[in-house]
C-alpha cells in the first residue's frame, strides 16, 4: 500500500470536519483486551467503536514507547527519525550513545503544525517531549523529565499549576522492579489516575482545540503483571491473587476514558490510540553471549559469571558484531573504516549481514523447535536511514523473547530476568479506534499504521501536511 | 563574531512578541536590540532605522523592528505575528524559525549528569535498556 492511498472501507475522516480532535494514548494496550478474544467489558471505549471505526494498529520497526509515539505523531518512521530506541549511538564510536528525548525529534509533530496554525493544543505525558519546547497551549511532558523540579512543562508556570490542583504530577511508576506486587499494583493505579486527573484539569480549565494526553501505566501493568492475567504465559497459576487485575485496570481507564469524553461534542474527532500491543515474555535470548560462543564477538577475558557488556573488556580487533539488549536486539558490525577499530572490509560488509540474519533466523529455541527469530536491515524497512543505525534489527521467539545483551551466561536462553520481574514483551500492533464528524459507525479497518495517525488528525482539521509527512489519510 | 540577521515583527502584538523576542535572544546569550517606532524617530526615520539595523545586524546584533512604517530592507526575516498567538509563542516560533536557519542554536537542554544517570536507571528499571 503506498504512503498516500487511503485506507479502510466507508469509515473515515472527511476533510475539515472536525472542529477538535481529542486523542486518547494508552501505552501497550493490548487489542485483545479491548476489542479482541479476551476483550473486557468497555462500556465507553467500545461505545467509541461502535460509533466509529476501530482496527489494529501496526507499530513501527522497533515497537516501543521511543520511537513509536514520535512516529505517531510525526508521520515519520524511525529511519526518518534517527531514533532506533531510548538509547542510539551519537556516531560510530564505541562508547557515544545519546538518550533519545525530545531534542532528538528534529522534525514537527502534529501539535507543532497546529501550534503554528493558531490552534491551541494541549499535550499531557506524551514520550520525547521533554525538554519541552513551546506550542500554541499547554504541554506537560512524561517520564523522560528527569523530575518535576526541572521544567517539565510549558509555560512552566503550568506545571506549579498542574501540581497545585493535583497534589503531583506523577511521570513514573517508581521501582518498578519488584516482588512487592500490592505495591506496584497500588501505585500504578495511582499514576493511571493522576494522568487523567491531569487530562480533566487541562480539558476543563484551558480553551483547546487538539488534545493528546499518553496514559504510561498500562504499560507498566503489563509488564509486572502479564504472568498473572494471561493463561498462555508459561507462569501462569490459576486462582492467584492478581488474576483479575488486568480487568480492574482496564475497566477503571474505561471509565476515566468516559470522563474526558464528557469534554469531546459532536464536532471532535475522537481517537484511542496505542503505539504497541504487548504479549507474554516466555524467555531471554542471550545474543551477545550468542555471538560470542560463536566467534562473532571477542572478550579479553571470559567473566565468571553473568555480567554487563559494557563493563567487559572486547578484543576489537577480532569482533566483527556485537549487539545492545532490551525488548529488542540491535546488532552492530565492526565496520573498517567506520568504527575506530573496525575489521570488516566494506567488501564483506553485506555478505555477513546476509549471513548474521540466516543464521539469527534459524536458531531453534530450548525445545529445538525454532525459534521464530526475524533479524531486519534498517534500510528494508524504513524510507530513509538517518544517524548511526545499528546495522541489525532482531527480534526474538516472535517478540515473545527478550534481548539480553548481558554475557557470562551458560546457555544462551534463560528464563530468569537479572534485572528483575517482568513478564511482557511488546507486540507488532496496537489499538486503533475513532469516533466523531464524517466518521461512519460500526466498521473494522484493516491496514492501519502508526505514521496515518498525523495525516489524519491534520486532514480532519483541515490542515494541510508538512512537507515530507508520510502515512495515509484514514479516509 | 556570531552571525545575525534583522528581525521585522508585524501583525498583531508585534511589540510585545517583539520585546519577548529580544528577552530570549539574550538569555541564550545572543545580543539583541529592540527597534520600535520610538527608535524609528530617534534615528530619523526609515533611513536611519534601515542603516543602523544593518550595521547591528552585520556586527551580531540582532535588531528586532516592530510598528516599523515600512518594511526594512536587505537580509530581513519577516514575521508576521497571527492574531491566536501568544507573544510569548510567537516569539518562540521566531527562536525556531533562526534555529532552522543556523543563526542560533537549537535549546535542547542537556540533562545534567546526575538527571542523566537517572533517566538511564529509570530506564534500565523499566526493562527498555540494560
Amino acid at each position: 500500500m503506498s504512503h498516500t492511498e487511503p485506507v479502510g472501507n466507508a469509515a473515515g475522516v472527511g476533510r475539515g470536519l472536525a472542529e477538535k480532535v481529542l486523542i486518547i494514548g494508552l501505552d501497550c494496550a493490548a487489542p485483545r483486551f479491548i476489542f479482541g478474544p479476551d476483550a473486557f467489558e468497555l462500556p465507553n471505549t467500545q461505545a467509541l467503536m461502535r460509533q466509529g471505526c476501530w482496527g489494529l494498529l501496526e507499530s513501527c520497526h522497533p515497537p516501543i514507547t521511543v520511537p513509536a509515539w514520535a512516529s505517531m505523531f510525526s508521520g515519520r518512521d524511525p529511519g526518518e527519525l534517527g531514533v532506533y530506541g531510548f538509547r542510539n549511538r551519537k556516531d560510530y564510536s564505541y562508547d557515544a550513545m545519546f538518550t533519545a528525548n525530545g531534542a532528538a525529534i528534529k522534525v514537527s509533530r502534529v501539535w507543532d503544525t497546529l501550534s503554528r496554525k493558531g490552534r491551541k493544543t494541549g499535550v499531557l505525558g506524551v514520550p520525547q517531549t521533554y525538554p519541552v519546547k513551546a506550542v500554541n497551549g499547554w504541554l506537560a511532558s512524561g517520564f523522560l523529565a528527569p523530575n518535576t523540579d526541572a521544567q517539565f512543562t510549558y509555560p512552566k508556570e503550568f506545571g506549579q499549576e498542574l501540581i497545585g490542583a493535583l497534589g503531583e504530577y506523577i511521570l513514573d511508576v517508581r521501582d518498578f522492579r519488584t516482588d512487592d506486587k500490592d505495591r506496584l499494583r497500588r501505585d500504578i493505579f495511582a499514576f493511571m489516575h493522576n494522568r487523567f486527573d491531569a487530562a480533566e484539569h487541562l480539558l476543563s480549565n484551558k480553551p483547546w482545540d487538539f488534545f493528546v494526553m499518553v496514559e504510561m501505566a498500562m504499560d507498566r501493568l503489563h509488564h509486572g503483571f502479564w504472568k498473572y492475567c494471561d493463561p498462555e504465559h508459561p507462569k501462569y497459576e490459576p486462582g492467584n491473587r492478581y488474576e483479575d487485575v488486568f480487568r480492574a485496570f482496564y475497566e477503571a481507564a474505561d471509565a476515566r476514558i468516559g470522563r474526558l469524553l464528557e469534554h469531546a461534542d459532536r464536532d471532535t474527532l475522537v481517537m484511542v490510540v496505542s503505539d504497541h500491543g504487548a504479549k507474554a515474555m516466555h524467555g531471554g535470548f542471550c545474543i551477545n553471549q550468542w555471538l560470542i560462543n560463536e566467534g562473532y564477538l571477542v572478550l579479553t577475558e571470559t567473566p565468571d559469571g553473568p555480567k554487563r557488556f559494557e563493563d567487559c573488556q572486547v578484543d576489537w580487533s577480532r569482533t566483527r558484531a556485537w549487539s545492545s539488549g532490551g525488548y529488542y536486539a540491535r546488532v552492530f558490525l565492526n565496520v573498517e573504516g567506520r568504527e575506530p577499530e573496525g575489521i570488516v572490509p566494506a567488501s564483506a560488509y553485506e555478505d555477513l549481514r546476509t549471513e548474521l540474519i540466516e543464521r539469527i533466523e534459524g536458531l531453534a529455541g530450548p525445545d529445538d523447535a525454532p525459534l521464530g527469530n526475524r533479524a531486519h536491515r534498517p534500510s528494508d524497512l524504513y524510507r530513509e536511514v538517518q544517524g548511526a543505525a545499528p546495522d541489525l534489527i532482531v527480534y526474538f521467539g516472535d517478540l515473545h523473547w527478550r534481548s539480553v545483551g548481558m554475557v557470562g551466561f551458560d546457555s544462551v536462553y534463560t528464563f530468569e530476568n537479572d534485572t528483575g520481574p517482568d513478564d511482557a514483551n511488546h507486540d507488532y500492533h496496537g489499538v486503533f479506534i475513532m469516533s466523531g464528524p464524517g466518521v461512519e459507525s460500526r466498521s473494522e479497518l484493516n491496514g492501519l499504521q502508526l505514521m496515518d495517525i498525523a495525516p489524519t488528525v491534520l486532514a480532519a482539521m483541515g490542515v494541510d501536511r508538512p512537507q515530507g509527512m508520510g502515512g495515509k489519510v484514514i479516509a | 563574531m556570531d552571525s545575525a540577521i534583522i528581525i521585522q515583527v508585524t501583525g498583531a502584538q508585534a511589540r510585545d512578541t517583539a520585546y519577548v523576542l529580544v528577552k530570549r535572544l539574550i538569555e541564550r546569550g545572543r545580543k539583541a536590540e529592540l527597534l520600535g517606532p520610538e527608535a524609528a524617530a530617534l534615528l530619523g526615520g526609515a533611513q536611519g532605522l534601515n542603516l543602523t539595523a544593518s550595521v547591528l545586524a552585520r556586527n551580531g546584533v540582532f535588531p528586532v523592528a516592530a510598528e516599523a512604517d515600512a518594511a526594512l530592507e536587505g537580509d530581513v526575516l519577516e514575521c508576521a505575528v497571527e492574531a491566536d498567538d501568544t507573544p510569548d509563542f510567537a516569539a518562540e516560533k521566531i527562536l525556531e524559525a533562526l534555529a532552522e536557519e543556523g543563526l542560533i542554536s537549537s535549546e535542547a537542554p542537556a540533562y545534567s549528569e546526575e538527571e542523566e544517570a537517572e533517566i538511564q536507571r529509570r530506564l534500565a528499571d523499566l526493562g527498555y535498556i540494560e
